[in-house]
Parts: C-alpha cells; structure tokens; sequence
C-alpha cells in the first residue's frame, strides 16, 4: 500500500465536510419527541434534547427563532421541531438547529394559556387578597378599547341608562392580536396619570388567537401594576383569558363591565329616598311615644297638685323640727345638770345664742324644702327621661327612710332597742341604708332624765 | 361630622349605621334626635353625590410632544 495516496484527512476537514453532508442532506426535516435536558441560556438561546425510549438528539433553538414562540419549552414536553442537522465543529457532534416548534396533542395556544396562568398564578397575580374593590360611585371611568368598535357603543349605552351623568374616558386600542398588549400596558399607564378612578378594559368576541393580546404576559404584568381598580371584559361569557384573572374584576362581557362600573342611579336614589321615610317614620314614632310618656307623667299628682308634695315636705320639716328641739331640751338639760351638779360654769349666753343658731338653722332648712321642691318639679317638666329614674329616688318615704338607723350590740350581735340594753364603754353596730358604723358608747342619756331636765327648764 | 369630606360611599355606610341605630328602640329621644337629623344630612349628601356630575364622553390621547390630551367625543347610541 502507498501511504501517499491515500487521503488523510484532519480533523477540522473531516468535521467540515460531514457538517456539509448532513446540511444538505437534511436541510429542512422535523423531528418529534420529548424534551429533556433543557436549558435556557441566558433566557436566550436554548439547549435540549428530544429523545424517545432508545435514543436522543440534541437541539439548538437560538434567540431569534425561539422569541417568537407562544408556548414555553420546557422539561418532558411532547413537541416537533423543524430545522436542519449541522455539526459542532469542535466537538464533532451532530446536532438539529431548531427554527420553528409546535406541540403535540395540545394546541400551542392552550398549552402557552396553561403555562402562563400557572406561573402568574405561583406568584400570586390571582391571589384574592389583592383585588381592588371596584368603586360604588366612581366619578371617572376610563375605559381601553377599540374607539370604532360596538363594544364602546354598547357600554355608553348602557352607562346613559344606568348613571346618565356618568363621565367616561377613553383611550384607543386596537384590541386584536399580539400586538393589542403592548398598546392596552400604555393605555393603562396612561389613563392612570391622566386620573381615572377605574379602568375598563374590554374588546368583543373572537378566537384564542383575536385576543391573543389579553393572554400576554407582559399585558398580565400591567394589570398586576396598576394602582387603579380594574375590570376585564373580553369576548363572551365563555371566553376566559389571563387577563380576566389577574384584574380586580372580571365582567362576562363588555356589557356586564358596564353594569358593574357604576350604580344604577335611579335604584340607589329610590333607596336612599326609603331610607329616608324609614328614619322619619322611625322618630315620628318615638315622638309620639315620649309624649305619650310624657302625657301619663305630668297627669300624676306630683304636677297636677304639687301642693301635696309640699305636704309632704312640711312634715318631713316638722319632723326634723321637733327632732332639733328635743336636741336643744336635751342640750339644755345637760347643762342644767351639770350646773346642779358643779354649782358653776352655766354661761346662760352661750346656750342662748345656741338655741338662735338652731333656729336659724330649721328656718334655712325650712327655705330649702321649698326651694327644692320647686326645683324639683320644674325639673322634672324639662327633663322626660330622667323623671321616672329621679322620681323613685326621690319619693318622700325613701327620704323619711334615710334618717333610720339599726343599733346592735356588738359582742352578741342582739338588736338594741332600749338603753338598758347597752351599758357605757360597750362597743355597737350601726346598720344605716348604705352601710354600718362601729361605735363606742360614751354616754347613755334615758329619756325620762331628759323631760325632767325639760319640765325643769321651763318651771 | 364634615359632610363635604365624605365621599359617596362612606356617607352611604354612614347612613346605614344611623339606620341600624334609629332602628334600637333603647335609644333615648334626644339621641334618635341627633341621629335622625344626622342621618338626614347622609342622605342628603348622598342625593347630592348622585347628581353633582355632567355626562361626559371625552378620547385621551398623547399630542405631538408627548402631552395627554384629551377633547370630546361623541359616540352615537341610538341604533
């Protein structure tokens, strides 16, 4: 064998003219199976296999043929590729240069819905705990759609009859394709720094692929952003889109937005107008009830004849009278006993100017029984509700009865009710209304000892 | 109570709460008095609320250099 004329070949060229074999020989093929291994470069180019139960190839997808893919590749997916095998020169590895992937089973749309809902959904764009609430009355509505559509028709429509003195603001879109979504995220921005207090965003019936642009991600992360309550209203009742669940408020249709956007003015106004009958009816009848109260109490006797309670009063008065005087006998015939009994230090002026101080005293208190039934009753004429209340408190027998006073013994814890029950030093119980006292006695005085002091005073 | 401060829909709940209490036969006359009158005044204002504003259509667009603008718009309904 002559070593010269046989072709030796170096590596570099042997790479290079397989890599021109296989282009041509399959320059445009698809191939199908599961992906595996993936890894997404930089979020740029992307890197796998497809493989099936044997075997597997790997896949190269760059940047500018995988940006234009609706769904995402990713780990186990059934996908077919189209593309052309090349070598990689400096590995010597074959490889499928991947310009265009579609799914398998699912539809592209359905599976990139399902994939972009999941993600948004994990970062929670639906959570329900930050959904705006929509405002009951707001004073302007900013709505994004298409400016010629029958959608803005039907919601204006709707808005002159539900609120007629609404005030709507509109921002132009086109609401069809991928493209609608970049416009709709401007339109948001916008209307919200022109200064709306809810936005609409809505477009007609189509298929997947009509709004496609409400499907968006980037549109999805807009809605997310605005600070402003949102409602999405696209296509029919039966039309979902990613939109719908990351606005504060989905509307079934464009229609049902219109409804939700504002109150029916003529309802809450007829409300409002029965609220106001029902409060009204309410106090009338608490009128008409306090002056019946009042009617039954100024009827009793108390108003009718105060004069009785006058009576009353004098007595409470006389009572007190006759108390203070027997004060005074008592007071007078100790001292007249101490005087018997001492022969001295009886200063008749000082016992004098007593007696005058008491008088006064029963003369003032005298004023004031009137004083304060007077009081009393015109009290009570201005003040209806504290007068049943007061009235009981205040009831002659309830006052008579402050003045009475139980006496025990201490030590046997026996009712005294003669001073010959008790002898001096003693400790005694005073039970009163509120309460008892503890005492000592320190002098006990028969009441006999005081009328002869009496009867001695005068004689 | 400032009225001119509220907005709709806290004169609305305002009101409601007023109702709830004019409702409690408890209440004294001097207090269903003062609510009566308050609750009045709510629904009044909420009457106002309702009626304050003009309809209005108007289009938001960007003007040359950029500015929001906006200016009127009529959208015919009839049909």
């Amino acid at each position: 064998m002559d070593i010269n004329s046989t072709k030796i070949y170096s590596v570099s060229e042997l790479n290079h003219l397989i890599r021109q074999d296989l282009e041509s020989s399959f320059s445009n093929i698809w191939l199908e199976g599961e992906v595996s291994n993936f890894f997404f470069h930089n979020r740029k180019h992307m890197y796998f296999d497809l493989k099936d139960e044997d075997s597997k190839v790997k896949i190269v997808m760059f940047y500018q043929n995988n940006r234009k893919l609706l769904f995402e590749i990713e780990e186990g997916l059934h996908i077919q590729v189209n593309g052309y095998i090349s070598i990689y020169k400096k590995r010597g590895e074959y490889q499928l240069i991947a310009l265009e992937a579609r799914t398998v089973g699912k539809g592209a749309f359905v599976l990139a819905f399902e994939q972009l809902k999941e993600k948004l959904s994990k970062k929670g764009f639906f959570d329900t705990g930050i959904k705006k609430k929509i405002p009951l009355l707001p004073e302007k509505i900013g709505i994004a759609t298409s400016i010629d559509g029958a959608v803005l028709k039907d919601i204006v429509s709707i808005l002159k009859s539900r609120f007629p003195n609404f005030h709507l603001t509109v921002r132009n879109v086109s609401v069809g394709g991928m493209k609608s979504a970049s416009e709709i995220c401007s339109a948001l921005e916008d209307l919200c720094s022109h200064g709306v207090d809810v936005i609409i965003i809505a477009r007609g019936g189509g298929s997947m692929e009509d709004f496609w642009g409400f499907n968006s991600e980037e549109l999805a992360c807009s809605i997310h952003k605005c600070k402003v309550p949102l409602i999405s209203a696209v296509g029919h009742q039966t039309d979902f889109t990613i939109s719908d669940f990351v606005a504060d408020l989905r509307a079934a249709t464009p229609s049902v937005a219109a409804e939700k956007v504002i109150l029916d003015k003529k309802k809450v106004t007829g409300d409002i107008e029965n609220i106001i009958s029902a409060m009204l009816e309410k106090t009338l009848w608490r009128l008409r009830t306090s002056r019946k109260q009042f009617l039954t109490l100024i009827d009793r006797r108390y108003f009718k004849r105060p004069i009785i309670m006058l009576g009353n009063r004098y007595q409470d008065v006389s009572i007190t009278r006759r108390d203070f005087s027997e004060n005074i006998s008592r007071i007078i015939g100790r001292k007249k006993t101490e005087r018997v009994r001492a022969t001295s230090g009886l200063v008749p002026d000082r016992i004098l100017s007593k007696v005058n101080s008491y008088r006064l005293t029963i003369k003032n208190n005298d004023l004031q029984w009137r004083y304060s039934v007077i009081n009393y009753v015109a009290n009570k004429k201005k003040y209806i509700n504290f007068m049943l209340e007061s009235l009981e408190k205040n009831t002659p027998v309830n006052i008579i009865k402050r003045g009475f006073a139980t006496v025990y013994d201490a030590k046997t814890g026996k009712n005294v009710n003669t001073v010959d029950m008790i002898s001096r030093g003693e400790d005694i119980k005073v039970c009163l209304r509120d309460g008892q006292i503890k005492a000592r006695v320190f002098e006990i005085l028969k009441k006999s000892l005081l009328r002869s002091g009496n009867k001695n005073e005068d004689g | 109570m400032k009225m001119d401060k509220l907005d709709f829909e806290e004169a609305l709940k305002k009101l409601e709460e007023v109702v709830k209490e004019l409702e409690n036969e408890e209440i004294s006359l001097e207090d269903s008095m003062h609510k009566f009158e308050l609750g009045i005044k709510l629904s009044s204002h909420c009457l106002k609320k309702l009626n304050e504003a003009e309809q209005k259509i108007e289009e938001l667009t960007r003007s040359e250099d950029g500015r929001l603008v906006t200016k009127e718009l009529e959208i015919d309904t009839d049909n």
